[in-house]
């Protein structure tokens, strides 16, 4: 149940399926990101592979002494690209890999291609989808909700992707779905359908315990990705936004050239592993002691006067070169991050943020908010996210002043299609588009814990607030999950308590959901969780997510619950 | 390497005392408010080691809550730790290799019948006794392939123009078929003999441009005096796809044949460092276990090799910028990336490639650790005798505090040889212990400490120190079995068989990973 070894397994086994010799990767767009993110450049040269190329490149090289591993999505377009390279082949044997299932029918356009034998295996390799940790894996799909529906071409995307990642991992799952969503339950069928008729493919050797595949919509827990976040990886995704373990600092002032665009990779990067779950004020101290040991070490690097300084230096200069890249890539991401939670405030932000989401009381929280809307170092997007928040958590509070606050973003300059978004939210994930008890207001139970909660005081203000997927999880895991709102498609029933489960969110996942699942990995024995979504959100991207899902405002579609005949 | 001690030392302290008893005895005392769990698990291990001595069996715990617990520490908060995943196996495949081949030979299986055909056909008429007079040569090329008859084709079976008084019918001559002059390839005849036999050199156009004249006794000769040969186009395509394909598999271009070079080193050189590696941590350890004079051989050996691989991988990287023919941009990539394949393999290895210590220092290190360990065992035996001193004081004193109690209740009574076998009953488990080859398991508590010391066994050669240790040596037929192996390892050097000496190591590095598990499983059991 790790995705980042079963698709660096599968590029491997690639490599090693082609034999010695130089070798050229030939990728399309999308694999190109797929195998990026589980293999360095630097890692996969040391296997011979010394050319990447991209299939949609005209005018390639002609270089047959060259063997070519192919790595292609089973794409209309992909297959004529192959069929014509086929034709006339640029290098000197080519070993093709779908990542995933591919038609009798396309097989047959490439093998009448191949006069000049130069095709040795043809086969399908599941890496459909990007593992971007162990237990974390994204489609990076933006706008699958198009209308409250599913937009077609990224239904089937999705689809692809998910039963992808369950063959990857070698897992047949039973399916079960939120049941207010719509959306969940067309991809639990069609996901369903998959297995069907891929049966032979998904014949494993039976466990005792049938994994488990939960599908889950945003709609459900729209707060989780409005919220800022204090954890180190979360927090980069919030800030600075990570794309395919990239961070773009060129906006960042005076930064030196190699800095404008850097990768963090925990596969690659210790300190980034040791660091990603790690609260802010941790990672300072830490970035610290990294310094202070660099120092230490660039120190003794200096003095090299006698002959065994020099063999020392040679010797740890590969490894020196490593950490002074690491060092000034990680001083530079979190002087920019406590930059940016300086100047605008996000202190005092996160913590309105927080008791909006996890308790409070209505009026203090009111004027809160409206204190911060009178701070001019908050950012418009901060405030627009506050008022967000708060129409969702008091959207049938009889006082809620929604209006007045959508005023006072006015008077700040706040444009009118951002505006919008307040209610955009409330139609995405207000109460009549939740199927569970986000809030924690109805269940008794939950009330109890909230106020227990209250009354002991909370550890860390700014992470108090827990993802909904942690109540679904627990639950899920102690085999206490509702099935009226979360049934199983089909007949079966698992009776013991699961042990192997991957949840997917439509609509995508947040870091700090991942973190969550990251914690229960580590602290339940014997649970295997693998975490997915359409895309990996920031409240930038859920933003764009929700205003496309919303489509035309003026022609709101009710609620996308039409009810199935 | 730290220091290593061995002995019943306390897992906390590390302290040696001498007997299991007295060790039992220092840790209640010392340790018991300090480490419950340690204390438990020592006491746990005496307690199996006691049964087992005294023959009982010895039932395996499962699902030690302890156990459980422990593992929950170990895991830290970093990003992600192997041990939270099983195994994990390369996931699902599936291959479509063998449809894709079937139909792919349907289809070129027609043109290798063909091209066979035609090539064989090309032979005979390349033949050294084919008549060369226009007239009988014609009748020769008749009599090997059928010509389709003038009449029966009245247009150009490739551009449908009609037959004429100024359009002629020509027929190709391997297929016999019947062409148009415009529609027709003539093949030089030293192009054909290389088709027919690839060790022909051959250099330049394997098909000439059409010649001016119409007449058909130019298609023996062209421009330049060779002799060439008319055939159809369909020929002409199955011939050269042919050819493309010889060409690939049996010319490497020379860039291909330096990296076949370098990667030759380069594989020689991983099968050198493992072997080296150790040699020199063993040599500048002041160890006898390996030959001075080999190691300095293959250090040799290994440094050469280095050089070579950096000499070709830089041949590869200028190789060809300055031809004449322009340049290939990805070409310079790929040239770069190769040297820096190389320049990796060799940071990787070399840079990290211990040096021998010269031979006088090797001399005295060696004396150095001799002395060493002859002051260890030194200690080590004046340990057990002065522990052995005063338990028996200890016991004696017991002893007579004893007797005077006893004593004053009956003074009749002298000690009762009954009593003498109770309390010796330690002494015998405590000698039982010493034979049992139990010392390893005592410090087991600490397996990282464990581990060092059959390393050191193995490392070292570990001498017999006294007697009871020769016994235990010979009680465990796996450590015999070693001791054997090792025997023929020397051998082996000695006769400079390497391959051998390389099986025998792999050999005895088995053993020890099963002799390690089976001495850690005994401890586990213990606790």
């Amino acid at each position: 149940m790790n995705v980042i070894l079963a698709v660096k397994q599968y590029v491997s086994k690639m490599i090693e399926g082609c034999g010695g010799g130089m070798k050229v990767l030939l990728m399309d767009r999308e694999t190109t990101s797929i195998v990026s993110m589980v293999y360095a450049q630097s890692e996969i040269l040391q296997k011979e592979v010394y050319l990447f190329e991209r299939i949609d490149t005209a005018g390639r090289e002609t270089m047959k002494h060259l063997n070519c591993i192919v790595f292609l999505r089973p794409t209309k377009e992909n297959v004529d690209l192959l069929a014509q390279e086929l034709r006339m082949p640029k290098y000197g044997l080519y070993f093709i890999y779908f990542s995933n299932v591919i038609s009798k029918q396309d097989v047959k356009v490439l093998a009448e291609a191949d006069d000049q034998e130069v095709v040795r295996e043809v086969q399908e390799f599941y890496g459909d989808y990007i593992a971007v940790n162990p237990h974390l894996f994204s489609l990076n799909l933006v706008g699958c909700c198009q209308n409250l529906t599913w937009f077609p071409p990224l239904l089937s995307r999705t689809i692809q992707g998910l039963s992808s990642v369950l063959l990857s991992l070698k897992k047949c799952p039973m399916i079960r779905f939120q049941n207010s969503s719509e959306m969940a339950r067309r991809l639990a069928d069609s996901i369903r359908q998959v297995i069907n008729k891929e049966a032979a493919l998904f014949e494993f050797r039976k466990t005792d315990v049938p994994p488990v595949l939960l599908i889950l919509d945003r709609r459900d827990d729209a707060v989780t990705p409005l919220l800022n976040q204090w954890t180190y990886q979360a927090m980069v995704h919030e800030l600075l936004t990570i794309n395919n373990n990239r961070i773009n600092l060129s906006t960042v002032l005076g930064i030196s050239k190699d800095l404008q665009e850097v990768v963090l990779s925990a596969e690659h990067d210790e300190f980034y592993a040791n660091n990603m779950y790690l609260n802010f004020g941790e990672i300072g101290s830490n970035i610290k002691e990294l310094m202070e040991e660099f120092q230490k070490k660039s120190k003794s690097q200096a003095k090299v006067e006698s002959i065994a300084d020099m063999k020392a230096f040679v010797e740890n200069y590969p490894q020196f070169k490593k950490m002074s890249g690491t060092v000034s890539k990680h001083v530079t991401i979190v002087g920019e991050l406590s930059r940016l939670v300086g100047a605008h405030s996000l202190l005092e932000v996160s913590e309105a943020e927080q008791e909006i989401a996890c308790q409070g009381d209505h009026s203090t929280l009111l004027q809160r908010i409206r204190a911060l809307l009178a701070n001019d170092k908050v950012r418009h997007i901060d405030l627009l996210r506050l008022v967000m928040l708060y129409a969702l958590r008091y959207e049938s509070h009889s006082n809620n002043d929604v209006s007045g606050l959508v005023d006072a973003l006015k008077q700040k300059g706040i444009s009118v299609e951002n505006r919008t978004m307040v209610q955009a939210i409330l139609d995405y994930g207000g109460k009549k588009g939740r199927g569970s008890d986000l809030f924690g207001n109805q269940d008794a139970v939950a009330i109890t814990k909230r106020l227990l909660k209250g009354l002991k005081g909370v550890e860390n203000v700014y992470t108090q607030h827990k993802p909904l997927i942690h109540t679904l999880l627990d639950q899920l895991i102690k085999g206490k999950l509702k099935e009226a709102s979360y049934p199983y498609l089909g007949t079966g029933q698992l009776k013991d308590r699961p042990q192997d489960i991957i949840v997917f969110i439509i609509g995508g996942c947040t870091y700090e959901e991942a973190l969550v699942v990251h914690n229960f990995n580590r602290t339940m024995p014997g649970v295997r969780i693998v975490l997915g979504g359409t895309n990996i959100l920031n409240s930038k991207s859920f933003l764009q997510e929700v205003s496309m899902a919303i489509g035309n405002p003026s022609n709101p579609v009710q609620a996308g619950r039409t009810v199935r005949p | 390497m730290s220091d290593i001690i061995e002995g019943f030392l306390c897992p906390i302290c590390m302290k040696d005392l001498g007997t299991v008893t007295q060790l039992q005895g220092h840790f209640e005392e010392e340790h018991s408010s300090e480490d419950k769990a340690v204390f438990q698990q020592l006491k746990g291990f005496f307690d199996k080691a006691k049964k087992k001595i005294l023959g009982d069996k010895v039932e395996v715990e499962l699902n030690q809550p302890g156990e459980a617990t422990k593992r929950e520490e170990l895991r830290g908060l970093s990003g992600y730790d192997p041990s939270w995943w099983e195994d994990q196996e390369l996931g699902a495949v599936r291959s479509h290799t063998d449809n894709f081949k079937s139909i792919r030979d349907a289809r070129v299986n027609h043109f290798v019948v063909e091209t066979n055909k035609l090539l064989i056909r090309l032979d005979k008429l390349l033949s050294p006794d084919a008549p060369t007079d226009p007239k009988k040569r014609k009748a020769y090329e008749k009599a090997i392939v059928r010509w389709i008859p003038d009449n029966e084709v009245p247009a150009c079976l490739n551009c449908a123009k009609s037959f004429s008084i100024l359009t002629r019918r020509h027929h190709c001559r391997l297929c016999g078929g019947i062409m148009c002059d415009r529609c027709s390839e003539f093949m030089a005849s030293s192009y054909a003999q290389k088709l027919v036999n690839p060790a022909h050199s051959f250099n330049g156009e394997g098909f000439l441009k059409r010649t001016n004249s119409n007449t058909s006794l130019n298609s023996l000769v062209g421009n330049e005096g060779e002799s060439i040969m008319r055939v159809c186009k369909t020929c002409r395509k199955l011939l050269e796809r042919r050819d493309i394909m010889t060409e690939l598999r049996n010319t490497k271009p020379p860039i291909v044949k330096i990296y076949d070079k370098m990667k030759l080193c380069i594989k020689e050189a991983e099968q050198i460092i493992p072997d080296y590696m150790p040699m020199v941590e063993s040599l500048s350890q002041g160890e006898t276990q390996y030959d001075y004079r080999q190691a300095q051989i293959m250090r040799t050996k290994l440094v050469k090799l280095y050089e070579a691989v950096d000499q070709l991988s830089k041949k590869i990287l200028t190789f060809d910028l300055n031809s004449e023919q322009g340049v290939n941009p990805k070409q310079v990539h790929l040239q770069k990336s190769i040297r820096l394949y190389a320049t990796n393999f060799m940071q990787e290895n070399l840079m990290g490639l211990q040096a021998l210590p010269t031979e006088e220092d090797y001399n005295k290190l060696r004396q150095r650790r001799t002395a060493e360990i002859q002051r260890k065992i030194a200690a080590e035996r004046q340990a057990v005798i002065e522990a052995q001193e005063r338990e028996r004081s200890e016991r004696e004193r017991q002893e007579q505090e004893r007797l005077m109690k006893e004593n004053a209740v009956s003074p009749e009574d002298g000690p009762k040889p009954g009593h003498r076998r109770v309390s010796s009953g330690g002494d015998i488990q405590k000698k039982k212990l010493l034979s049992g080859k139990l010392p390893v398991n005592i410090v087991g508590t600490s397996k990282g400490h464990a581990r060092n010391q059959s390393d050191e066994s193995v490392g070292k050669g570990w001498k017999p120190v006294e007697d009871a240790g020769r016994v235990s040596k010979a009680s465990d037929p796996m450590l015999q079995q070693m001791e054997i192996i090792r025997g023929y390892i020397r051998q082996a050097k000695q006769a400079n068989r390497v391959d051998e000496v390389v099986m025998l190591e792999q050999n005895l590095r088995d053993l020890h990973t099963e002799y390690q598990r089976q001495q850690e499983v005994k401890g586990q059991a213990g606790y």
